[in-house]
Parts: structure tokens; C-alpha cells; sequence
């Protein structure tokens, strides 16, 4: 009965077959080749996907060749800089007047240019059309003045409907949302953060107020898990952030935080 | 057979692989063709279904994986144990608890996905749904890679480990490393283990069966077992005290007595004691090895004291073999399976189940209670239709074949007996005097042989007169030659009729060849002879005008009369006047089929050559004639028509 590590068990019996060497090299000298007429033949979508991964290989090659090529090169040594530290001290290095100086007027500059300074300016505006959905409604489907939201839209904890009569916009519930991927720029890290509200919709004020969230839209969420601190010391819990996709399309909403 | 089959476990592909299984099975087997211009529902729900069939395989596939792999609760013991120490528990069950979050979350994408589908208003929209459905599903499937890889490991190694059955009559054969242990398995099995002069050769457990009293042995070599704590052994002595541990079976401890092994008596017994824990309750036989580097009698005496205090437990039989000269090894394996069969049924008279199997065994004997006949009864009808039939098969006539028994080889075939109505004297005639009531004598011809006498000389008469005789075939010198030629000329005639039949048809009337052809015979000559028979005088018309050579415009220059020198190649319409004209003879080049050919012969030579070139080609392009142009369709649509896809289109 064929157990354990019977293959290598046989090969150390028998040994491989006489031609294995000869076959494997031959095998692998057809590779390039194989490979070759593979890449003349493949079209569209399976094309792209073999380019893209030949590429990144050849990549490897060649920064594989040039680390090794280095080796070889003798460098020649460069005379140390006046004023050199070991690399260990480098993180206290000694910050020269001028950077502070420059650093201040920067900090200033930002602060001058105010509050909205956000990472997307510009904005397409969503018309209603885009927004809502007309709804007919009555006995015999004539009326239609109630509309529905055909975006994404964020709903307060505390939200009750009023009676269907008098409900003008519906917010779909698969359409709510609750929680942002919020990126934070400086830490180049992204958090799954709770919405605490929608603070402008650029649109339109109407928007805004009904919480219907796109891209470009301002959201205020909450950060205190973060842990950031302001300068006083208390712990900062809300903070704005800018929505950067597209949420009605993507299925989830990807922020960045407003620093 | 055996309890478990980890062979069957499906493989488990890498991530990369994985995603990509399931992608192209969504691409395959989905329809693909939706239009901006389709009713928004009908969008929807394609790529609904897209998303929901993703997710569907997804899950199928996971759950495969999930159910292929033995959970370690449920399996026997001895196998939960061995997994643990081959491959870790908690890594394992690790492993696939987060494969089945990962299904989970996929199931939840799949939800959610579908869920906001149902408001997509476009198929720009519904589209990129899918697109994000489908990356987040993948996502969750990279994230897996390290998990999906361990598995397959993990099935991989299952797959190849032996069939240990854990219930039936096992042989655990233990020691320490390189006393002999895999070649007594080698000996008693048809398990092929690798036998070094090394220790550790042997590094797993393996399977081995034997036939005893005509039963299934199953006998498991162990790795060596060196002597150190529990929590000191590695992975290979684990798997050995796993097996001790958990089995049920006849445990044969081996000892070397040569110590070539590399460990003392002493260190050996230590160690039997130290293990031995794990013989409770089991059959323990002590094996001694190696008999014949170094007997028992060669021992030193302090040596061979060590082994005499073992012999002195009557539980555990000590036993002396060599795997070399083979001496003992039948006897070991005799004894353990004797030991381990009576232990076995030992074992099973204390359980309660023995009581049914025994009154399943129970065969019922009463005792007479009287003295009183109950014989069986058989009615009377039976016994005279019995009495029947054995008359019936007494009546029954020899058959021939019997009879040939009866006589061996003296038998000949005699069918004459049976004709009963012949009598008897006459049965064995071969011609009868009477048959069908007519006598045969009346029907025979009294004078026959004389009949027949004068027939004979008759034809004796006619054979002399030479009526058969061969007429003289010879035949004389000229009939012979007419023959041949005769012959010859027939040979021809087929010949010449095969060739025509084979030449292609001319469309031209063919001239007889008795018809001569019509000459035209106006000429000067005859002219002038007609005229001097009428008695006109002809002479002094030698430079007449009608002994010059006229240019007739239309045919060209005709000579008249006989004077050869004036030939001259005919010239067409232009020409004739450009020399009349000018008066002098035309200069032209050569026509391009003579040019370049010196004589007569040659021309001749080129022109076969050409008609032979032509016809060539003629018939191998199925033309018509020399001057066919035609082509039949200058664009075939099939050859211009569609759109052209990957590799080249010298094809059409």
C-alpha cells in the first residue's frame, strides 16, 4: 500500500526516468517560446491581465540584474560632509531658525485660506432629476408628488417617519448608511468610522438636510476612536471629512478627513 | 474497509486560483449580453443574478472545503491525536473557522449588493455595483491565501498518511531507533519500509497486513523511541506514542541484544519501563533481535542476568528471533496473534452484547419425552405415485448411447435392429425383396447384360472407324504467317482506335484522305498552253502584263507563275502600301515566337514544345482553350464578409 512519502521513496528505489533531465530542460528551454506564441494570440480582457503580469515579472528581472550588477561596481568613497551626524542621531537633529520660521508662515497660510479648504473643490452638481425618483401614487396611480431617494443617504439615530400620507421623500432603508471609510491624509490610514451627520451637500441645501450623501459631500463622523487629541488635551470625537467616491455606486462611502 | 477516507478530500486551490475559478465560472455560466436600451429591470436582474450566482459558488465551494476536512471532535481519537501532533489543532481548527467567516462575510456582500441593486436607475450604475460586489468578494478570498494554502497542505499529507483502522486486530511493533523493528514488518507484511543502517529511517507510522487462521493482522511500524520526557519528544517519537497510546492492540516491544542499535540492555529495559504505561491493559510481548550477531549463550553473564529477570514475569513472554536468518519470526508473530485474539475475545465475553450473539449461536436439542413413535407421515397417494414412476423408469428402452457404455469399443452403430417390422431374417438385407408391396424382381430387365453388350460394340465399332479422333491441327508455313500478321494487324487497329480515343476531338472536318484537295488551277502556265491549243499565238508574251506579280490588297502578295525567288512574307494593308510606296522592302522585327530560332528544325522543336506547355496548363486550370481569361467571382462574399478576429487572415 502506497504510504508516506512513497514517491520519494520510489525515486530513491528506481530512480526518475532516463530522460528526465533532457526532458525537463527541453520543457523549460519551450517556455519562452510557449510563452511567446501565448501573448501573439491571447486578445481583449485575457490580453491585458498576461501583459500586466509579464511586466511585473520583468520588473523583478531586471531589478534582480541591476542588484547584482551592483555588487560588482566598486564604489568610490565620497569625502563625509561637514556637519555629518550618525545615523542614529538623526532624529534629533538640530532644526535650523529658518525651517521653523517656515514652517509658521505656511501654517499660517493654511489657517488664512479657512475652514473650507477641501481636498475636492469642484463638484458636479446632482440635479433633482438625478436625485429623486417619482413616485405615483393613489387609487388609480395619478397623483405624484411623493419622491424617493435614489442615492445614498445617512439617517439620524432618532429618525420616526411621519404617516405615509404626509411623507413626501422616502429614504430607501438599503440605501442608508451608517459608517465611512474615512482616510486620514498625514497617517495614510483608513478607518471604518460612524457618520455622525451630513454637514453640506454642495447641491443643494435640500440635500443636505435630508442627508443624501455623493460625492463631494461634507460628512461630520466620528473620530473618537482614533484617540486624537486637541492641543488643551480632550479627546476629539467629531471631525469633518470629504466624500471622495462615488457612494451610490460603489456600494460604500470613502471619505477624507479635513485636517 | 476502513472507518475514514481522507483520501476524497477535494483540493484546495490557492487564493489567486480560487478567484479566479469563480470568476470565470460567473463569466461561463451567466449570459453576458445586456444593452443600455433593455428595460431597467431586465438590467437589474442580470446583474443580480450575476452577484447572487458569485456569491452562491462561493459559498458551495467553501462549504465543500469546510465539510471535506474531519473535524477533530469527531473522529477517533487516535486520529485526533495524530492530527494534533502532525499539524497542529489550534492552527488547524484555526484555519477553518476563518474560511467559514470568510463565507460568511461573502454571504453578507452578496446581500448588501443585491439589496442596493434593486434602486440601481441605470446600467452604467448596476454595473458598477456588480463590479464592486465582486471585488469585495475577492478581497475576502485574498485574505484567506495563507489559510487555503495550510490546508492543502494539510490534504495533501492526509491524503498519503496509512489506513489505520482503529478498531480491528492491530500489531504495534515500538523500540528504540534501529533495533529491527521495520524489518520484521518487512518480514510478516507486504508493507515495503525502508530498512537503513541508520536510526530515524523509519520517521512516520507504517501500515503493513497479514494473514493469520484466516483473519486480517494489521501490524503498524512505529518510529524509534528514544527515552526522555513527554514534552522533550519530537514530532516523529509523538506519532509512535500516539499509536501506543490510543490503539487497542498487541504491543511487541523490540530489543537488540547485540546492541549495535547504539543503546545498552540497561538503557533498552529503562526505557520499556518508562513507556510502559502506555501497555496497560494490552498484550505486551518482549522481542529480543539480532539473535544471530550475538546468542543468548555468547551474553556475558551479567548481561544475560538483565534478560533472565525479564523471562521471570510469566505476563509478558520474552521471545528471541532474527529478521536476518529469519529464525523466530514466524513463532513472534504466531504468539502475538494468539495473545491479541484471546485478549480480543476476552474482551468481548465482558460486554454486554455477548448474551445476543451467544443465543444467536444456540441450537436446540429435545430430549424424547416418551417412548412413543412419531415417525414422519407420507400419504399413500405419494408413495404409489413414487412406485410409478420407478416402474415407469424401469420400462424405459436402452438408449444407444448407454449401450455404447455398456460395450466400450467393440460398439458399432446398429440401426437395422429397431426396424421391428421387417422380419427378422430379412431385417439386416441390404436389398429387400418386397418393398412398398411391389416385388422388386418384377421390375429388373432379364436381358440387361446382353443390352448392354451390344451397346458396348457398337461403340467399340465407331471408336475404331475414328469418329472421335482430334482432327490434324498442323498448319503450313503461309497460313502461319497470315496468321501472325493477321494478329499484328488486329494489335494495330486496337491501338490506333485507343490512341483516337484518347486524343482530344478536333472541331474541324477532317479531309478524307481519298479526296484530293482542290487546286486552284488558274495559273499563267495553263493560260498559256489553253490559248496555244486554240491557236493563239503566245509567244513574245513573256512581259506581259499578266506574267507580273499583282498586289492583291486584300490578300496580300500572291506570286504568280513559278518563279520561286519572288516569294515574299505577305504584308497586311499598311505595310503593302508602305512598300509600294517607297519601294523598298519593309524593315520590321521578327515576330516574338521566332525570335531567337535558327532553323527549321528548331522552330518546329519550339512550336511542339509550346503546344505541350499550353495544354499543361489548360488542363491543370480547367480552362477552356489558350486565350480563357475567366475568373469566375472576383470577390467570394465568405472570403470578404464578417469581421476578423485574432491571428492572420491569409486563410480566406
Amino acid at each position: 500500500m502506497p504510504q508516506n512519502e512513497y514517491m520519494e521513496r520510489h525515486r530513491k528505489l528506481y530512480g526518475r526516468r532516463l530522460d528526465y533531465e533532457e526532458r525537463k530542460r527541453k520543457r523549460e528551454a519551450r517556455l519562452p517560446k510557449e510563452r511567446a506564441r501565448k501573448a501573439r494570440k491571447l486578445r481583449g480582457i485575457k490580453a491585458k491581465i498576461f501583459n500586466k503580469e509579464r511586466r511585473n515579472e520583468k520588473i523583478q528581472i531586471k531589478k534582480k540584474i541591476q542588484s547584482h550588477q551592483e555588487k560588482k561596481i566598486t564604489k568610490q568613497l565620497k569625502d563625509v560632509e561637514e556637519g555629518a551626524i550618525p545615523h542614529y542621531l538623526m532624529d534629533r537633529g538640530t532644526q535650523s531658525s529658518a525651517k521653523v520660521l517656515s514652517n509658521m508662515i505656511k501654517q499660517k497660510r493654511k489657517e488664512k485660506c479657512g475652514k473650507w479648504d477641501v481636498p475636492i473643490p469642484k463638484i458636479r452638481a446632482q440635479s433633482d432629476m438625478e436625485v429623486f425618483k417619482v413616485l405615483k401614487t393613489g387609487k388609480s396611480k395619478r397623483k405624484s408628488w411623493k419622491r424617493m431617494v435614489t442615492k445614498v443617504t445617512f439617517v439620524g439615530e432618532n429618525f420616526t417617519r411621519k404617516p405615509p400620507k404626509f411623507e413626501r421623500f422616502v429614504r430607501p432603508m438599503a440605501l442608508r448608511m451608517k459608517t465611512a471609510h474615512v482616510t486620514h491624509p498625514e497617517l495614510k490610514a483608513t478607518f471604518q468610522l460612524p457618520i455622525i451627520g451630513v454637514k453640506k451637500n454642495p447641491s443643494s441645501p435640500m440635500y443636505t438636510s435630508l442627508g443624501v450623501v455623493t460625492k463631494g459631500t461634507v460628512l461630520e463622523v466620528n473620530i473618537s476612536e482614533l484617540g486624537l487629541v486637541t492641543q488643551s488635551g480632550k479627546v476629539v470625537w467629531g471631525k469633518y471629512a470629504q466624500v471622495t467616491n462615488n457612494p451610490e455606486n460603489d456600494g460604500v462611502i470613502n471619505a477624507v478627513l479635513l485636517v | 474497509m476502513s472507518l475514514y477516507n481522507f483520501k476524497k478530500i477535494m483540493v484546495v486551490p490557492p487564493a489567486k486560483d480560487f478567484i479566479d475559478i469563480m470568476l470565470s465560472k460567473t463569466q461561463r455560466k451567466t449570459p453576458t449580453v445586456v444593452h443600455k436600451g433593455y428595460k431597467i429591470s431586465r438590467i437589474r436582474a442580470f446583474y443580480t443574478r450575476k452577484v447572487k450566482f458569485t456569491q452562491q459558488n462561493f459559498h458551495d465551494r467553501l462549504s465543500q472545503i469546510i465539510q471535506d476536512f474531519p473535524k477533530l471532535d469527531d473522529v477517533h481519537p487516535f486520529y485526533a491525536d495524530l492530527m494534533n501532533v502532525l499539524y497542529d489543532k489550534d492552527h488547524y481548527k484555526l484555519a477553518l473557522g476563518q474560511l467559514n467567516t470568510a463565507r460568511h462575510l461573502i454571504d453578507n456582500v452578496g446581500k448588501d449588493y443585491v439589496r442596493l441593486l434593486k434602486y440601481g436607475d441605470s446600467l452604467y450604475r448596476c454595473k458598477q455595483l456588480k463590479k464592486a460586489a465582486l471585488g469585495r468578494m475577492a478581497t475576502i478570498m485574498k485574505r484567506q491565501a495563507s489559510n487555503l494554502t495550510y490546508l492543502e497542505q494539510v490534504r495533501q499529507h492526509l491524503s498519503r498518511l496509512p489506513t489505520i483502522d482503529p478498531y480491528s486486530r492491530t500489531i504495534i511493533i515500538c523500540g528504540f531507533p534501529n533495533v529491527g523493528k521495520s524489518s520484521f514488518i518487512n518480514k510478516i507484511t507486504r508493507a515495503d519500509v525502508e530498512v537503513q543502517p541508520y536510526a530515524f529511517t523509519t520517521k512516520s507510522l507504517y501500515v503493513g497486513h497479514t494473514d493469520y487462521k484466516y483473519l486480517r493482522w494489521q501490524v503498524i511500524d512505529t518510529p524509534g523511541i528514544l527515552d526522555h520526557p513527554l514534552e522533550e519528544r519530537n514530532v516523529i517519537e509523538m506519532q509512535a506514542i500516539t499509536a501506543l497510546a490510543h490503539l487497542r492492540s498487541c504491543v511487541l516491544y523490540f530489543m537488540d541484544i547485540s546492541e549495535q542499535c547504539g543503546h545498552s540492555l540497561e538503557e533498552q529495559i529503562k526505557l520499556f519501563e518508562s513507556i510502559k504505561p502506555l501497555f496497560t491493559n494490552k498484550p505486551l510481548i518482549l522481542a529480543i533481535n539480532k539473535i544471530d550477531i550475538l546468542g543468548l549463550e555468547d551474553l556475558p553473564a551479567e548481561k544475560r542476568q538483565v534478560i533472565e529477570k525479564l523471562q521471570e514475569d510469566k505476563n509478558v513472554p520474552v521471545l528471541f528471533l532474527s529478521t536476518v536468518s529469519e529464525a523466530g519470526v514466524m513463532e513472534l508473530k504466531m504468539e502475538a496473534c494468539e495473545r491479541l485474539l484471546s485478549y480480543r475475545v476476552d474482551q468481548k465475553m465482558r460486554t454486554k452484547k455477548v448474551d445476543n450473539i451467544l443465543n444467536r449461536l444456540h441450537v436446540a436439542m429435545p430430549a424424547p419425552r416418551d417412548d412413543k413413535v412419531r415417525a414422519p407421515c407420507i400419504p399413500e397417494q405419494a408413495l404409489a405415485r413414487l412406485e410409478k414412476n420407478a416402474a415407469k423408469a424401469e420400462r424405459k428402452r436402452k438408449l444407444e448411447k448407454e449401450i455404447e457404455e455398456e460395450m466400450g469399443d467393440d460398439y458399432t452403430l446398429d440401426l437395422q435392429k429397431n426396424y421391428t417390422e421387417i422380419a427378422e431374417e430379412e431385417r439386416y438385407d441390404v436389398i429387400p425383396e418386397f418393398w412398398e408391396g411391389h416385388n422388386i424382381a418384377d421390375y429388373i430387365d432379364p436381358d440387361i447384360f446382353e443390352k448392354l453388350e451390344e451397346l458396348e460394340r457398337a461403340e467399340g465399332i465407331r471408336e475404331e472407324g475414328g469418329v472421335y479422333d482430334i482432327p490434324d491441327m498442323t498448319m503450313d508455313e503461309t497460313l502461319k504467317e497470315i496468321r501472325e500478321m493477321a494478329k499484328k494487324i488486329r494489335l494495330k487497329r486496337f491501338m490506333l482506335r485507343d490512341e483516337k480515343r484518347l486524343q482530344p476531338r478536333k472541331n474541324k472536318p477532317i479531309i478524307p484522305r481519298h479526296k484530293q484537295p482542290k487546286v486552284r488551277d488558274r495559273s499563267v502556265g495553263k493560260l498559256v498552253e489553253t490559248m496555244e491549243n486554240l491557236g493563239v499565238d503566245m509567244s513574245g508574251s513573256e512581259n506581259a502584263n499578266f506574267t507580273k506579280s499583282v498586289v492583291d490588297l486584300r490578300r496580300g502578295q500572291i506570286a504568280v507563275g513559278t518563279k520561286k525567288e519572288l516569294k515574299k512574307p505577305l504584308l497586311d494593308k499598311e505595310s503593302s502600301a508602305i512598300v509600294k510606296k517607297t519601294g523598298q522592302p519593309l524593315k520590321r522585327k521578327p515576330a516574338r515566337d521566332t525570335m531567337g530560332i535558327k532553323n527549321v528544325a528548331m522552330k518546329k522543336k519550339a512550336q511542339i514544345m509550346a503546344k505541350k506547355d499550353i495544354a499543361k496548363k489548360v488542363t491543370r486550370l480547367g480552362l477552356k482553350g489558350e486565350a480563357d481569361r475567366f475568373i469566375g467571382t472576383k470577390m467570394p462574399k465568405h472570403l470578404y464578409a464578417g469581421k476578423r478576429g485574432s491571428g492572420t487572415a491569409d486563410r480566406r
